[in-house]
C-alpha cells in the first residue's frame, strides 16, 4: 500500500468523530491480536522449520563474522602491499619525478615483503621506506685468522645495507633464515681476499670491531658479490651527495629569497624543503628518537606512545619531503621496537607467570591499539588468553570422577571465556574488525573445549546418565555466556551432534536388548510384595518417578497387577527418557521420539503376543492390566516429561492406544472361548 | 706437524698499505708477495693477502691489506684503518701531491688508532725514477722525523728495499705487541681507544 492511501483512509475515517475513531482503534487492536495469534500458530505449525531457520541464521551469522574477519585480514595485507609499493617508489630518491612512474619501473622494484616470509625477525629491516633488495646468496663464514668454518649464512644486499641471516636449524614453513645482523653500507669496508693461502673465493668485511670473512661457492659468485657491493655503495654515495647538494641549494635559495624577497618567489620545491627543515628543527622533535629509546627502556609505554602520537601529528602537517621521510624512518624504527616490547608483554612464555589474568594484558593492548596495531594486539591478546585457558584446563586433575571433572572443566572454560569476552569489550571498544576476530577465536576455543570434553566423557564407557548430566551441564554454561552476546549453544550442539546421536542410538539399542531378554523369560506373574509396608514402599517409589496413578494397579494388602518385568522396564525406561531429555536439542527430535516409541512398543508388543498366542490362558487379566499400565500410565508420564522439556507434544506415542485396543479385543475374544 | 691447517696458530701481523692512487702500493705488495713487478694493476679494489714469512727466525704470517681508491665514506675508510696493526704510508718521489697527501693519511690513522706510536713507515716509492724526482730526501726525512717514524725509499720495479719496509714494519708491530700483551691471535682490536668507537658499534643491530 502506498503511504498516500493511508493518509487518505485516515482522513476519511477520522471525519466520523470520536466514536468512529474508537471503533477504528478497536478494529486495529483486534487485527494486531489476530496477527500475533496467527504468527504464534504458524510458529508452532512450522516448528521444526522455525528451529531449522534459527539454526541457519545462527550459523550464517557465524560465517558472516568469519568472512568479515577474513576480509579485514585481506584488507590489511592489501594495505601493506600498497604501502610498500608507494614507499618503494618514493624512496628511490631525486632521480625519480614525483608523478611519473614510468612503465616497467614496477618490474625493477624489488620489494621486501617476501623477505618477511623468508627471514625470521626482519620486519624492522623491511619496514624502512625505500629499501629494496639488490642481491642475495649463500655464503660460508670462516674465521678470519684460522680459516675454520664458522657457519652457513645467507646474505641479502639491500640498497643501503647488508643483511646477514643464519639458517634456521629446524625450518618451519617458508621461513628459512633468522636475522643475524644488519650492516649499513655507509660504513661497510669490503676487502677482497686475493690470496689467502688455501682459502678460495673469499672476501672480508670490516665493521669495527668485527672482521668477518666469507666464502662464496664459485669465483664468479664472489666476483659478483664484490662488484655489486661496490656498485651499490657507489650508488648510495652518489644519492647521498645529491641530497646534500639539494639541501645546500635549498638553504642558498632561501638566503637569496630573503635578500631580494619581491624579486623572485622561491620555487614550490625549495619552499617545501625550507619548511621541512624548519619544521623538523623543533628541539623536542630532534630529541624524540632518543626520548623514545629512554621511554621504551624505562617501560614507560604510555609516555612513549604519547610521544609517537605527538610526533606523528606534527609530521602530518609537514610536506612529505626527503628529510621528513628520513625522520619518519627513525621514528618508525622506534615504533617497531616499542611494538616488539609491547608484544612481548602479551607473549606467553614459560618464565612469565601465566596467572596474570587479562587485566595485565590490557595495558599493553591499549598502547598497541594507539599505535594502530589493533589487529596484532587482538591476535596476541587472544593467543594469550588461549594459553591461559589451556594452562588452567591442564591444571585440572582428572580424579576418575567424570561428572566432577566436567563440572570443573565447564567452570574453568566458561569463566575464562566470559572474562575474556568482558575484557575484550573493554580493551577493544569500537573495533569491530577485532570483534569478529574474537568470535572466530571463541569458535576455535569451543572446539578445544569440546575435544577435551569428549575425550573425557565419550572415550571411556561412561554411564549414559553421567554423559547426559555432563552434556546438560555444558549446555547450561553455553547458555550463560549469552549474557555477553555469545551464541555458544548452537556451536556446542553442532560439535557434539555426532557423539550425542551415537550415544542416544546406543542407549536405545541397549534397552531394546534388555526388553527382549526380559520378555523371553516372562511368565506374567504379578509381583507379590509380601507385606503392606513393602507395598507402600513400592507405591512411593513409583510415585517418585511420576507415576501418580500407581494405586490403580495395586490391590489387597500386598498385591500389584504389575509383573517384575514391567516394574524393571518402567524404571529403566523412565530413567532413559529423562537422560535423553537432559541432553535434548531440537535436532534430535526425531531420534529421541523414535527411541521413546520403539522401546515402549516392543514392551507392549510382548503383551500383545502373549495374548494372541494363548500361551498364558490364566494370565490374561494380568497381561491386560500390564498393557494398560504401559499405555495409560507410563506413556502419558513420558509424554508430559517430553512436553515439559521441549514444549511440544510427543505424538510419537499416540499409536500405543491402538495397540491397546487390539490387545483388549484379543483378550475378550480369548475369554469368550 | 710442520704443515697443514692443524698446526698451532702462528702470529699474524696486519699491515695496511695507504697512500694516494698510483704511487705503487699494489706494485710493492705484489713484488713482496710474488717477486714480480706488475706494470698495470687494477686500481679499484681493496685486496688482502696472507703469507708465511720467517721474521728473525720465527715463523709468522703477514696479512697485507692493499687499500685502493678514494672511499666515499670516512666511516668505511676508518673501518679499514682500524683493522691494521701497522701502516706503510706510501708516496711516489715523482709526485709532489702524493707526498702532501701523506699528511692526511697520517692524520686519519692517528684519529682512528689514537696512538702516536702506532707502527708506521713513511715510504718513498719509485726510487728507480731518480730523474723524475720531485720530493727531496731531505723533505721526506724531515717529515718522518717530525712524526717520529722511519723513512725508507723503495722501488717496486727493482725490488730495492721492498722486503726491508715490510720486515721493518713487522718488527715494529712485534715490539708493540710484546709491550701490550693483548695479542693472542684474537681477531679483535683491543688496544685502541674504545671511546671513539661507541657510535660505530651501534650500527650493527643484532636483533
Ligand atoms: N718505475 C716504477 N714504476 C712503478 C713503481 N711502483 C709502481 N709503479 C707503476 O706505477 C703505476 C701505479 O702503480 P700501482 O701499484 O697500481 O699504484 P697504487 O695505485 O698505489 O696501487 C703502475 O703503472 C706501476 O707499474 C716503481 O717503483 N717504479
Ligand atoms: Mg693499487
Amino acid at each position: 500500500m502506498i503511504p498516500l492511501d493511508i493518509v487518505a483512509v485516515v482522513r476519511k475515517r477520522s471525519q466520523g468523530g470520536e466514536e468512529e475513531l474508537q471503533k477504528l482503534q478497536h478494529e486495529v487492536g483486534q487485527l494486531a491480536e489476530n496477527t500475533a495469534l496467527a504468527l504464534k500458530k504458524n510458529v508452532y505449525k512450522n516448528y521444526s522449520q522455525f528451529i531449522e531457520t534459527a539454526k541457519e541464521i545462527s550459523s550464517l551469522q557465524g560465517e558472516m563474522y568469519q568472512l568479515s574477519h577474513m576480509l579485514t585480514d585481506q584488507k590489511s595485507i592489501m594495505n601493506a602491499m600498497i604501502e610498500m609499493s608507494i614507499t618503494g617508489h618514493n624512496g628511490e630518491g631525486p632521480e625519480e619525478t614525483d608523478e611519473g612512474v614510468g612503465p616497467g619501473e614496477d618490474d625493477t622494484q624489488k620489494h621486501l615483503a617476501f623477505l618477511l616470509e623468508k627471514v625470521e625477525g626482519c620486519s624492522g629491516v623491511t619496514e624502512v621506506p625505500g629499501r629494496h633488495l639488490v642481491h642475495d646468496g649463500d655464503l660460508l663464514e670462516i674465521e678470519s685468522e684460522s680459516f675454520t668454518t664458522v657457519q652457513k649464512l645467507h646474505a641479502f644486499l639491500l640498497n643501503d645495507s647488508l643483511m646477514l641471516t643464519t639458517w634456521l636449524p629446524h625450518r618451519r614453513g617458508p621461513v628459512k633464515y633468522r636475522l643475524q645482523c644488519l650492516y649499513e653500507l655507509d660504513s661497510l669496508a669490503v676487502v677482497n681476499a686475493r690470496d689467502m693461502g688455501g682459502v678460495k673465493n673469499a672476501f672480508k668485511i670490516l665493521m669495527f670491531p668485527d672482521t668477518r670473512m666469507f666464502q662464496a661457492e664459485t669465483p664468479k659468485a664472489k666476483g659478483q658479490w664484490l662488484d655489486i657491493l661496490e656498485e651499490t655503495k657507489k650508488k648510495k654515495a652518489a644519492l647521498d651527495t645529491q641530497r646534500k647538494e639539494a639541501a645546500a641549494a635549498a638553504v642558498a635559495d632561501r638566503k637569496s629569497a630573503v635578500s631580494n624577497a619581491d624579486v623572485e618567489p622561491p620555487t614550490e620545491r625549495s619552499r617545501n624543503s625550507i619548511l621541512e627543515s624548519e619544521l623538523l628543527h623543533a628541539d623536542w622533535l630532534q630529541e624524540a628518537p632518543e626520548d623514545l629509546d629512554v621511554a621504551i627502556a624505562q617501560r614507560d609505554f604510555e609516555g612513549a606512545v604519547d610521544l609517537v602520537e605527538r610526533g606523528n601529528e606534527h609530521l602530518d602537517g609537514c610536506p612529505k619531503g626527503q628529510a621528513v621521510r628520513e625522520y619518519r624512518a627513525r621514528i618508525e624504527l622506534r615504533i617497531k621496537q616499542l611494538t616488539e616490547v609491547l608484544k612481548q608483554e602479551l607473549q606467553v612464555s614459560p618464565e612469565r607467570s601465566i596467572r596474570g589474568g587479562p587485566r595485565c594484558a590490557r595495558r599493553a593492548v591499549t598502547q598497541l591499539i594507539r599505535l594502530g596495531k589493533s589487529s596484532q594486539a587482538c591476535d596476541l591478546f587472544l593467543k594469550n588468553r588461549t594459553a591461559i585457558i589451556r594452562y588452567n584446563i591442564r591444571q585440572l586433575k582428572i580424579e576418575g570422577n567424570t561428572s566432577l571433572y566436567v563440572k570443573r572443566l565447564c567452570l574453568v572454560f566458561f569463566d575464562n571465556l566470559l572474562e575474556t569476552g568482558k575484557e575484550f569489550m573493554k580493551a577493544f571498544p569500537q573495533h569491530f574488525g577485532c570483534f569478529s576476530g574474537f568470535v572466530v577465536w571463541t569458535k576455535s576455543e569451543m572446539l578445544y573445549f569440546v575435544t577435551t570434553f569428549a575425550s573425557q566423557v565419550f572415550a571411556n564407557k561412561t554411564n549414559f546418565t553421567i554423559v547426559a548430566e555432563c552434556v546438560a551441564e555444558a549446555r547450561t554454561h553455553c547458555n550463560k555466556v549469552s549474557e555477553i552476546g555469545l551464541e555458544m549453544t548452537f556451536t556446542f550442539d553442532r560439535l557434539m551432534a555426532s557423539d550425542v546421536e551415537r550415544l542416544i542410538q546406543e542407549a536405545g539399542d541397549f534397552q531394546m536388548e534388555a526388553v527382549k531378554h526380559r520378555c523371553s523369560e516372562d511368565q506374567w506373574r504379578p509381583v507379590n510384595h509380601l507385606n503392606h509396608m513393602l507395598q507402600v514402599k513400592f507405591e512411593d517409589e513409583m510415585k517418585d518417578i511420576g507415576l501418580t496413578t500407581i494405586g490403580d494397579f495395586t490391590y489387597g494388602v500386598c498385591f500389584t497387577w504389575l509383573t517384575q518385568n514391567s516394574v524393571q522396564f518402567t524404571k529403566s525406561y523412565v530413567s532413559l527418557c529423562v537422560d535423553m531429555l537432559k541432553m535434548y536439542n531440537p535436532n534430535q527430535h526425531h531420534l529421541v521420539t523414535a527411541a521413546f516409541s520403539e522401546i515402549i512398543s516392543a514392551q507392549l508388543r510382548h503383551a500383545d503376543r502373549s495374548i494372541s498366542s494363548h500361551k498364558f490362558p490364566d494370565q490374561e487379566t494380568v497381561i491386560l492390566k500390564n498393557a494398560e499400565f504401559l499405555v495409560q500410565c507410563l506413556a502419558p508420564l513420558v509424554q508430559s516429561k517430553y512436553q515439559a522439556v521441549t514444549g511440544q507434544p510427543c505424538s510419537a506415542l499416540d499409536h500405543l492406544q491402538a495397540t491397546l485396543k487390539k490387545i483388549r479385543r484379543a483378550a475378550s475374544t480369548a475369554s469368550q472361548c | 706437524m710442520s704443515k697443514g691447517k692443524t698446526q698451532a696458530p702462528t702470529v699474524i701481523h696486519k699491515v695496511i698499505m695507504v697512500g694516494s692512487g698510483g704511487v705503487g702500493k699494489s706494485a710493492l705488495t705484489l713484488q713482496f708477495m710474488y717477486d714480480e713487478f706488475v706494470e698495470d694493476y687494477e686500481p679499484t679494489k681493496a685486496d688482502s693477502y696472507r703469507k708465511k714469512v720467517v721474521l728473525d727466525g720465527e715463523e709468522v704470517q703477514i696479512d697485507i691489506l692493499d687499500t685502493a681508491g678514494q672511499e666515499d665514506y670516512a666511516a668505511i675508510r676508518d673501518n679499514y684503518f682500524r683493522s691494521g696493526e701497522g701502516f706503510l704510508c706510501v708516496f711516489s718521489i715523482t709526485e709532489q701531491d702524493s707526498f702532501q697527501a701523506t699528511n692526511d693519511f697520517r692524520e686519519q690513522i692517528l684519529r682512528v688508532k689514537s696512538d702516536e706510536n702506532i707502527p708506521f713507515l713513511l715510504v718513498g716509492n719509485k726510487m728507480d725514477l731518480e730523474e723524475k724526482r720531485q720530493v727531496s730526501i731531505e723533505d721526506a726525512t724531515a717529515r718522518a722525523q717530525q712524526w717520529n717514524v722511519p723513512y725508507v725509499e723503495t722501488s717496486a720495479k727493482t725490488r730495492a728495499n721492498v722486503d726491508k719496509v715490510f720486515f721493518d714494519l713487522m718488527r715494529s708491530i712485534r715490539v708493540k705487541k710484546q709491550a701490550t700483551p693483548s695479542s693472542g691471535g684474537g681477531k679483535k682490536q683491543s688496544n685502541t681507544g674504545g671511546g671513539k668507537d661507541k657510535r660505530k658499534k651501534k650500527k650493527c643491530i643484532i636483533l
